[in-house]
């Protein structure tokens, strides 16, 4: 007993060397015997078990990363509430991670003069005439770098700008109009380039009108420049309209090659949309498309012609699937579908209505006569968290998922929206991110669940066939033979394709999924349990227990179960490891949870050929990362604590 | 010996039988009625030779003759399974089945099932037999190693590294390499059996052949580095703490005796079972890697075959996991008696 502590704090002590041996210290020290009150040190086994973990610094690390990844993937989804499984974006698919996209250049931020964007990157143009390309520039697989401005672009002096999803358009001072960007659908380029490159003349291209690329047009006349999907529009002010880009992409494109004069025109996803001279429809080439129109995004639709009554279209501003016009009355109304999710446009206070409007992907943005700035629509990406620095605003500009305002000196004043995505997004363009948590916590609930179940039988059949031996040993030991006999991942897949035939929802097929990975994996743990209760079944307090008269099946499940619990604790901890990891291969096979619901495993499933795995790397690489640190954080812990629990072993070592 | 074998093999038979029937059970869960199907094409096709009015009677006549023909003209399961095996006669008073030798017809490539099935079986164990020689190879010398130099610089770090071998996935690792071997190093192709087109003969053959399989072997290898390594080096630990090993010290025999002669013979029997074990479940592994290599092997036809619904074959190939588990299981509880003597006085 050493008597160094003696003088130390007294709580401080008991903390450290607890209680009883404390006392026991303090009558030493009084008695006159020194030794009479002597204590052997005893530590509780689990206490042992702690300590000889806790020496493991791996282990613990281990541990703690484990838990974290718990936690993030159970509570993450809480600060979530956009996300949903089936969430798709043709205008950011594949984008590679980046935090750039609202990362305005800066030489360009003191001196704008316009923004344009429509996939993941957007370009800028300042007073200058320069022109400034930012946000995820690399076009897919193509080995198109928007960010590499053609000379003859930063040699000009640009007055007008804009950008589709892989092209850019520039207007110089000349009137002359350039591209850059990827060309090969006909995004640009007069039928001359084309047959100059020696490609072939397509139908499916509606080419540059010559005079834009030889004579140039007079830059004064010109109204709106504007891009599409593929495609990019000119529209004069005496309503000529110079209209080119890949046709596949917008079913009504020759409606509007043929049309030839239009007051005002823009694109949505997939039709173009313009207003002809009478200002009174919306002209799309077929009738019924867009033609009810309503006061706000939640209010009820009435037709077009009844709304406006007098009053005519000003201009017209489109989004993905909607669009918002201006009338010459100085009030807005919407046309198109709108989700339910979406926010209404805010009622306007007396004396103030909106002098420009602009649109995004799916949100708008809209400049009022006394500067400010309100966002409305869609909120899926933050796009219409308006920044509280956008007052007395001079312009606005959008992006996709962007709005940014600008003063009367063409100095930015405030950005708000989609800055990027940390782990990119996947080919449907969904944030790998948010899938990733999401995903998280559906592959952990597969495996617990299927845990519990394999638990619940391997505990019972163990018991049972350790506990009573004989005849009912031999039987359930010969059906756990059986059912290891199986080889497990060939009979899930069948198990999972035969459920595939037929009609079940999403949910009972994923809960049919976990009791496979429950019932293929009970015999290993009944095996242990055998083992053990085997052992415990000879010791002493079973034959106390037996002799004072206690029913068979209670000595089996509540005094022999308790003593053989840590054994089984760690088995368990190892086998969801291991659910975890069969059901991955199983979605990444195909024959486990399917797409719009995330699993990790689900999620890895397009990485399965060398070209994407090496140029679409983010789609792979930070799933991967989260599967192996979950999987090796619980082998690393699991295998630590069976050697902790292992007293031979812990001699040993 | 010859007694516990014939008891073993019996009792697999046993086991073989009822995971037939199972096998057969869930199978028959499939909505699919293939004489309805061929009855109605037939009848598609000489529509306009029968008048109207005798349709119907004319359709379920051909019905009829088709569901005997298949052996489906009864809802009875079990007679549709003892048909399947051959042990209950056709409506024509035929036996046609398993034990006649017709492993069934697979509808997807129009052939019998056998025909189908050989050259991706014989694919497939030809590369699980490279991998097998290759994992003991690497994994018996460094487990002994590990286990000799316990507590090493060497041991911690195969431990930490076997740890995160056996972690992960195979479709990971796989990708992993692809990524690495194919794409950023360049070294061997990312998929396929042979350089499209090849007229190559003899050793040269061969040679491409093995170059096109040398990623997927590595990473099949690869895969079962951890968890074998690491059995053997627990068991050669176990071995090597024995009273014998003492003796065997305590009388002067050099190190490399005791390691070799001693210590590892005492190791080998937890091995033996694992290397069966292991040899069976790189079966079920190489489904994963066959599909990403684009290998021609078992796992690539089992997967191609379920998505087309070709049910004759998946059962088959699952009938063959199967005998091969119990096989091994077998040759693991022969092995047993073979290595370690007490085995075979206790049985």
């Amino acid at each position: 007993m050493s008597k160094k502590n003696q003088k130390a704090g007294g709580w401080l002590r008991r903390l450290w060397k607890g209680g009883g041996n404390d006392l026991a210290d303090q009558m030493a020290k009084n008695s006159s015997n020194p030794s009479a009150m002597d204590v052997e040190e005893i530590i509780s086994p689990t206490r042992q078990i702690v300590r000889n973990f806790m020496e493991r610094k791996l282990a613990v690390g281990a541990l703690v990363l484990l838990l974290l990844m718990f936690v993030v993937m159970f509570v993450g989804p809480l600060f979530m509430p956009n996300y949903y499984d089936a969430y798709t974006e043709v205008t950011q698919k594949s984008i590679p991670p980046t935090m750039s996209m609202m990362s305005v250049p800066k030489e360009l931020q003191g001196d704008i003069k316009m923004i344009d964007g429509y996939g993941s990157f957007t370009v800028g143009l300042s007073n200058a005439g320069k022109v400034y390309v930012w946000g995820s520039t690399k076009i897919g697989t193509t080995g198109v770098d928007m960010k590499d401005i053609p000379q003859e672009v930063l040699d000009a002096n640009v007055v007008m700008v804009a950008a589709g999803i892989d092209h850019a358009v520039a207007i110089t001072d000349e009137g002359k109009v350039l591209c850059w960007g990827y060309a090969k659908l006909g995004q640009y380029g007069t039928q001359q380039s084309f047959a100059d490159r020696g490609e072939e003349i397509s139908p499916n291209v509606a080419y540059m009108p010559e005079i834009l690329v030889n004579e140039g047009i007079d830059v004064s006349q010109i109204k709106k420049l504007t891009c599409g999907y593929q495609c990019s529009a000119i529209l004069m002010q005496d309503g000529t309209l110079y209209l080119w880009g890949n046709k596949l992409t917008y079913a009504n494109i020759d409606v509007f090659l043929a049309a030839g004069e239009m007051y005002d025109i823009d694109f949505t996803l997939n039709y173009i949309v313009g207003v002809n001279g009478r200002r009174n429809t919306i002209y799309t080439g077929s009738r019924g498309l867009y033609d009810m129109a309503r006061a706000n995004v939640n209010q009820p639709t009435v037709p077009v012609r009844d709304y406006l009554g007098d009053r005519k279209i000003e201009t017209i501003v489109a989004t993905s699937s909607s669009m918002c016009l201006m009338l010459d009355d100085g009030s807005v109304c919407f046309v198109g579908d709108f989700t339910s999710d979406m926010t209404p446009a805010p009622a306007l206070p007396a004396g103030e209505q909106f002098v420009q409007v602009v649109g995004g992907a799916y949100h708008y943005s809209g400049l009022t006569n006394k500067g400010n700035v309100y966002s409305w629509g869609s909120n899926t990406q933050g796009q219409i968290k308006v920044d509280k620095k956008a007052v007395g605003s001079q312009q606005i500009f959008s992006g996709s998922f962007q709005t940014y305002s600008v003063d009367g000196q063409g100095k930015l004043q405030a950005k708000w929206g989609l800055k990027g995505y940390l782990f990119g997004t996947e080919t449907h363009g969904a944030d790998i991110f948010q899938r990733i948590i999401n995903g998280g916590k559906m592959t952990m609930t597969i495996g617990a669940v299927a845990v519990i179940i394999s638990s619940l039988i391997g505990i019972l059949v163990g018991c049972v066939a350790g506990y009573f031996g004989g005849k009912v040993d031999i039987l359930l030991m010969r059906v756990a033979e059986i059912f290891t006999a199986i080889p497990f991942l060939p009979f899930a897949m069948i198990l999972s394709a035969v459920m595939g035939r037929m009609t079940l929802s999403e949910t009972t097929r994923i809960f049919i999924i976990m009791c496979i990975l429950g019932v293929l994996t009970w015999p290993g743990l009944a095996r242990l349990v055998r083992g053990q209760v085997l052992v415990a079944r000879e010791s002493e307090y079973v034959t106390a227990a037996k002799a004072m008269g206690v029913k068979e099946s209670t000595i089996a499940f509540k005094h022999i179960l308790p003593n053989v619990m840590s054994v089984i604790l760690v088995t368990l901890m190892l086998d969801f490891g291991t659910c975890m990891l069969t059901e991955s291969s199983l979605s990444y096979l195909g024959f486990g949870v399917a797409y719009p619901r995330p699993t990790w495993g689900n999620m890895l499933n397009g990485a399965n050929n060398a070209t994407i795995i090496n140029a679409y790397w983010w789609q792979w690489v930070f799933t991967a990362l989260f599967l192996a640190v979950t999987t090796i954080c619980i082998n690393i812990v699991g295998d630590a604590l069976r050697d902790v629990m292992d007293p031979k072993s812990s001699v040993e070592k | 010996m010859g007694k516990y074998t014939l008891k073993r093999l019996g009792y697999m038979l046993i086991v073989l039988v009822i995971l037939s029937l199972i096998m057969f059970l869930i199978y028959s869960l499939v909505p699919s009625n293939r004489a309805y199907t061929d009855a109605r094409n037939e009848m598609q096709a000489m529509k306009n030779a029968i008048p109207k009015g005798q349709q119907d009677e004319y359709f379920n006549q051909l019905y009829l003759k088709y569901q005997r023909q298949y052996g489906t003209d009864t809802d009875n399961k079990l007679i549709l399974y003892l048909r399947w095996v051959g042990a209950y006669p056709y409506y024509d008073g035929s036996y046609n089945g398993l034990l006649q030798g017709n492993l069934g017809w697979s509808y997807d490539k129009q052939k019998p099932v056998v025909d189908v099935v050989s050259q991706p079986m014989i694919n497939t164990i030809q590369i699980n037999i490279y991998a097998t020689i290759l994992a003991l190879g690497i994994t018996i010398p460094l487990g002994i190693c590990c286990a000799v130099r316990r507590g090493s610089k060497l041991d911690q770090g195969v431990q930490v590294l076997t740890i995160v071998g056996y972690s992960l996935p195979t479709f990971l690792i796989s990708i992993l390499f692809i990524w690495i071997f194919c794409s950023k190093l360049g070294w061997f192709p990312p998929s396929g059996m042979q350089t499209p087109g090849s007229t190559l003969t003899g050793f040269a053959a061969w040679k491409d052949e093995m170059y096109y399989r040398a990623l997927p072997l590595i990473t099949m290898t690869f895969c079962s580095l951890g968890g074998m390594t690491r059995y053997v080096r627990a068991s050669m630990i176990e071995a090597l703490s024995m009273d014998c090993i003492k003796t065997a010290r305590a009388k002067g025999l050099r190190e490399r005796a005791v390691i070799y002669s001693h210590a590892w013979r005492n190791a080998l029997i937890p091995i033996v079972t694992l290397v069966v074990g292991w040899f069976l479940g790189i079966f079920s592994g190489s489904l994963v890697i066959e599909n990403m290599f684009a290998l021609n092997g078992m796992g690539q036809l089992m997967i191609s075959s379920l998505r087309s619904a070709d049910y004759d074959v998946v059962l088959l190939m699952q009938m063959f996991y199967v005998a091969i588990s119990l096989m091994g299981n077998l040759i693991i509880d022969i092995a047993y008696g073979l290595v370690d003597p007490r085995v075979r006085v206790s049985k």
